[in-house]
């Protein structure tokens, strides 16, 4: 089935299921088979930020101030974010954009890859301002061992998923031998690995961003670095709603409120997917190992980043029906919750009323008795 | 909204009960009563102060966007309208 970018086919996207049904002509929103999503495209829109619009440049001061060992947790975090936010500005548009047949789930992917782009350029800006020469920092993401082993992890499913997507649609369902693999392509076997992928994109917005949000958001209670928690804070306020949006494509499925198959192999995959999800936490547990390597940090140390990560694995299983693995009572990081809550993200003076602030926002609602203890 | 004069109760994990005192939300009211419970974005998209409804009628006052079951709650972004009794997760 060969993608096409209008498709001239009739198509009642009412009836269409998220993902392999027609490929979307008319981006209209007028009627929406899952509404939800153009609710989170109007929340993430509402959210719009621009790195440049943070002020970081008190940050090279603290920096200089900083341990050997703080210095690295805080540049090794930061290239770690980096490559996620790579990996996630380019990914569900190639994934998922293909095979996507619902207009709102389409635009819906696009806003999501486009504010990951806002996060890499944010990562820049934040590099820009420590080192003279921050090419340093970023050449070394592509060659540093604990950096490359979660990339790998991260990278593959999206990878399979489009290199089987791409097979599909240029040659259709049957078995294929190319550089000596076979590979058995058809819609079941393409549907499976959907399924994988969206469970691993779904557990790297949960949990791999929270070890290094932990360190950031712990320079910040030390007066450090505030520059870099504000525009983290703003990242993980986004990273927040993407999960959001996973979580639904993975109950929709799963509850069999889309497409009936895609519930079969839900079933099928559960063990699969709940140990991608628990691949993620004990690989966010390493990457603790590896910051502190050097010695911690006051406030943190590896133990109790550990318990924080479990304590949001538990959470975040839940979400999606798979339960609460871990025996952790109580939030381990209290504080954490102050730089996590919405309505404490700093916004221009004139926005502090509202944190999601629009444009020309009024209130249209006059009764005509809401003048009458007014007087001239 | 729906105004009432008569004070609501709210029974949480069968253990606390209070009555809701028109605070401007559930989270707000069971923090008051110091029951632990998780939040996040206080805002209705993050789904971290998810909560069971075992009985009663709750009412949004912004549309919640995160996911959650048709027996469940967001505590941030809702308010009692009738006696409700609830189980934290």
């Amino acid at each position: 089935m060969k993608y096409t970018t209008f498709n001239q086919k009739t198509t009642d996207t009412m009836k269409e299921p998220m993902f392999f049904g027609d490929p979307v002509n008319v981006a209209r929103y007028d009627q929406q088979k899952h509404p939800i999503f153009e609710k989170l495209i109007e929340k993430q829109i509402s959210f719009f930020w621009r790195p440049e619009e943070v002020d970081v440049s008190k940050d090279r001061v603290d920096f200089q101030k900083l341990t050997d060992a703080e210095k690295h947790i805080f540049t090794s975090n930061l290239k770690y974010q980096t490559l996620l936010d790579s990996v996630q500005g380019r990914s569900p548009n190639i994934a998922f954009l293909p095979i996507i047949s619902l207009p709102e789930l389409e635009t819906w992917v696009e806003t999501w890859s486009f504010f990951e782009t806002i996060h890499s350029r944010s990562y820049t800006h934040i590099l820009r301002n420590l080192f003279s020469n921050p090419s340093e920092v970023f050449d070394d993401i592509v060659v540093n061992e604990e950096i490359k082993r979660r990339a790998t992890d991260i990278s593959k499913y999206y990878d399979d998923l489009i290199f089987y997507t791409q097979l599909y649609q240029t040659r259709g369902e049957g078995v294929y031998t190319i550089d000596g693999e076979t590979h058995e392509v058809n819609l079941r076997v393409l549907k499976k690995k959907l399924f994988l992928c969206m469970n691993s994109v779904n557990a790297l917005e949960a949990i791999r961003f929270y070890v290094s949000f932990a360190c950031t958001f712990a320079f910040a209670e030390r007066e450090l670095m505030e520059g870099n928690s504000k525009i983290i804070r703003l990242i993980a306020r986004d990273e927040n709603i993407h999960l959001t949006s996973t979580q639904h494509i993975l109950n929709l499925w799963m509850k069999g409120k889309d497409d009936p198959e895609m519930a079969e192999i839900a079933k099928e995959c559960e063990q699969e997917a709940k140990d991608i999800f628990l691949l993620a936490v004990s690989q966010e547990k390493e990457w603790a190992k590896y910051l502190f390597k050097d010695g911690s940090m006051l406030g943190l140390n590896e133990e109790i980043l550990c318990q924080y990560v479990e304590y949001i694995a538990n959470q975040r299983m839940a979400a999606i029906g798979m339960g609460q693995p871990f025996n952790v009572k109580g939030n381990p990081l209290p504080w954490m919750n102050n730089y996590l809550t919405s309505d404490n993200v700093q916004v221009a003076p004139q926005e502090t009323e509202i944190s999601s602030y629009l444009v020309g926002q009024i209130d249209s609602e006059v009764a005509s008795g809401d003048f009458e203890e007014f007087e001239l | 909204m729906i105004v009432k004069n008569e004070k609501v109760s709210v029974c949480v994990n069968d253990s606390t009960r209070f009555s809701f005192n028109n605070e401007d939300s559930l989270l707000i009211a069971m923090e008051k009563q110091q029951i632990d419970v998780h939040f996040h974005c206080r805002e209705g998209f993050c789904g971290a102060c998810r909560t069971k409804l075992l009985s009663g009628e709750v009412e949004y006052k912004v549309d919640p966007l995160a996911c959650i079951d048709d027996d469940e709650i967001l505590a941030c972004c809702c308010i009692p309208i009738s006696d409700v009794e609830i189980q934290t997760y």
